[in-house]
């Protein structure tokens, strides 16, 4: 019931923020663009199909995460800035419900600018490259939106442990760079991190497998990307020349990244939800 | 039954005491008013009867109720208007109302609340961002009173308002008190906490050094005021010494005669409590025009001086007042924004 309340008042607040549009469309205009760069330069229609569908998962990769840091970092922070967080709190509800509530309403309005973004390619895929396997679409989608609420729960535990916007925006953003940009470069990457840390300072002789492991446990980003492998058949992932899920041991599989995406959703807000219980509101 | 009881309440910041054993009572059914210089402490005592902050130590009950554990009944029957909280500038003032409505379960009147607090209809249903100070503090009043609170708490309720504003603000809380609500109200204007508190409360570097009815701490300290009128003529003053709580009337030059734009006539009148300013301007601008007017208000710095024992506190007050000295010249009308720092976090 508090929760609700907590949700009814910021869905109707953030509905009217333009931020959170612009970033929204951006996503559906970038997902066109990548389908007409496809239909132009794509060969034969099978392979554009997948080839768009792949693209729209890795846009997403990049871009999801952005949308949902940008629209829900300030959730709590912002309100806390203000102040008016005191008019929140001062109605019958628990500084837990606050924090659950901000993290529904962030969540929805986020899956919905998705689904903008989603409803568009749909319709160009169909238009320009043919029938496609829903399977894979619906795969790619569900992943997207899981995507997109690791990284909302993010927010919302950033939100709710930083004490004004500025450090919520520190936090979003460097765990954003850490998490997204850098790992589009092997050598910087956090995995690459972890290698070093285990195998060249330790030397622990940790395997390929278990590092690979930490990487998606560390980063939603990488669980993101190994769990889209598992919608694809194997023999286009082959011909792309992605990472064979089946040469990987069995704890580096699409399905545990799928796991470990939800194990995500749960964390850094159950950590927030903490903090925030204990916080002095000033 | 108490509505507020504090036990050796401290609320410790780093090296700074904010709150010091704080033992406060509050009846049921009184209006309290919590006066206090910026930084004495007083919205810290708030935050932590709301668990807003934490005790360092003690405890608090508000209602009843312990206001670490039991925080959601607290809020249930309680109506808060926070000081320099601002309120969600993409909603309007009508969806605030019934967003709290909302969440308050119960049947409430919007638009009749919307109407109590002095907020018109079309303004209503505008975006907050375009409110004045004085609408956003007469919407959040109106967020306060949703759900008939048994206890409203109002840190610096009338700042930002215009002396409209807060004598509307004085019928609310009196109203609110007759129903047998209790009223705990936070201020440094002396004058405010005069006109509606039953009881009042003075707070002073996170320590309560006096508490007493008005007339207990006027009484026994003589604390009056006195306005000084610029007016172009002098009406006759004969009825004006009728006006309740008016002790003294003087005027400057004292024949009251020849005046001009450049050089008006000065009208002074002592007054006992605050109530009776109003009262006096009315009376004077029914009958000549006023040009100014400037309200030499005791400050809270001679008040504090008389309340507290080896006047080491006065400096202190003075500091924070940032007044050099007594003088605190129309404090009433708001002319001293809100000093939302006031919490020393």
């Amino acid at each position: 019931m508090s929760v609700r309340a907590v949700v009814y008042k910021d869905v109707l607040d953030v509905r009217r923020s333009k931020l959170v549009w612009i970033v929204g469309v951006h996503y559906a205009l970038l997902l066109v663009l990548f389908f007409a760069h496809v239909r132009v330069t794509g060969s034969d229609h099978t392979s554009a199909t997948i080839e768009a569908l792949w693209g729209m998962a890795f846009v997403g990769g990049v871009f999801v995460p952005a949308i949902a840091l940008v629209a829900a970092y300030l959730a709590i922070a912002g309100e806390r800035e203000s102040g008016s967080i005191r008019h929140l709190l001062s109605m019958p509800v628990t500084r837990r419900e606050v924090v659950l509530g901000k993290y529904v309403s962030r969540g929805a309005i986020v899956a919905v600018s998705l689904f903008a973004g989603f409803a568009v390619s749909a319709i160009l895929a169909r238009l320009w490259f043919g029938p496609f396997d829903p399977r894979i679409f619906a795969g790619i989608a569900t992943l997207t939106v899981l995507y997109a609420l690791a990284y909302v729960a993010v927010a919302i535990g950033v939100s709710a442990l930083a004490e004004s916007r500025s450090r919520a925006m520190l936090g979003a953003f460097g765990f954003y760079v850490v998490t997204n940009l850098m790992t589009l470069n092997d050598d910087v990457s956090g995995i690459a991190g972890i290698d070093y840390v285990l195998n060249g300072l330790l030397d622990l002789g940790v395997s390929e497998g278990a590092i690979e492991f930490l990487g998606i446990v560390t980063n939603p980003t990488r669980a993101y990307l190994l769990s889209i492998l598992g919608v694809f058949p194997s023999q286009v992932t082959a011909d792309m020349a992605l990472p064979q899920p089946a040469s990987l041991p069995w704890y580096v599989q699409p399905e545990i990244a799928v796991l470990v995406l939800v194990v995500w959703l749960v964390v850094p807000v159950t950590v927030g939800l903490r903090a925030f219980d204990r916080a002095d509101i000033t | 039954m108490s509505a507020i009881r504090t036990t050796g309440l401290t609320k410790r910041y780093d090296d700074v005491v904010a709150v010091d054993d704080l033992d406060l009572h509050v009846e049921r059914g009184e209006v309290f008013g919590f006066l206090g210089p910026n930084g004495a402490g007083k919205s810290t005592v708030i935050n932590l009867l709301l668990d807003f902050v934490r005790p360092t130590a003690g405890s608090a009950t508000v209602l009843g109720y312990d206001s670490r554990t039991e925080t959601t009944a607290i809020r249930q029957h309680t109506g808060i208007v926070p000081e320099g909280a601002s309120l969600y500038e993409r909603l309007t003032g009508r969806e605030h109302v019934t967003w709290i409505a909302r969440a308050n379960g119960g049947e409430t009147d919007v638009p009749a609340l919307l109407d109590r607090v002095g907020l018109a209809s079309d303004d209503a249903d505008r975006r907050v961002s375009g409110y004045s100070k004085g609408m956003r503090r007469r919407l959040a009043l109106a967020m306060a009173l949703v759900g008939d609170p048994e206890l409203l708490v109002l840190d610096e309720p009338s700042s930002g308002l215009d002396p409209a504003g807060i004598r509307e603000f004085r019928e609310i809380v009196r109203e609110e008190a007759a129903d047998g609500r209790t009223v705990f109200f936070s201020s440094h204007v002396l004058g405010e906490v005069e006109a509606v508190a039953d009881r009042i409360g003075i707070l002073n570097e996170g320590k309560l050094v006096a508490t007493g009815t008005p007339a207990e701490l006027r009484g026994t300290r003589g604390i009056t005021e006195s306005i000084r009128f610029e007016v172009t003529t002098v009406p006759n003053l004969v009825t004006l010494e009728s006006v309740d709580g008016v002790e003294t009337i003087s005027i400057d030059p004292a024949d009251g005669g020849e005046t001009s734009e450049s050089d008006p006539s000065i009208v002074e009148v002592g007054v006992r409590d605050s109530a009776a300013k109003i009262e006096v301007a009315t009376w004077l601008a029914e009958r000549t025009r006023v040009r100014d007017i400037v309200s030499e208000e005791r400050s809270l710095v001679p008040l504090f001086d008389a309340y507290t024992s080896n006047g080491q506190p006065e400096q202190s007050c003075a500091r924070t007042n940032g007044q050099p000295d007594g003088q605190n010249g129309m404090s009433t009308d708001g002319r001293r924004s809100r000093d939302p720092e006031e919490v020393r976090a």
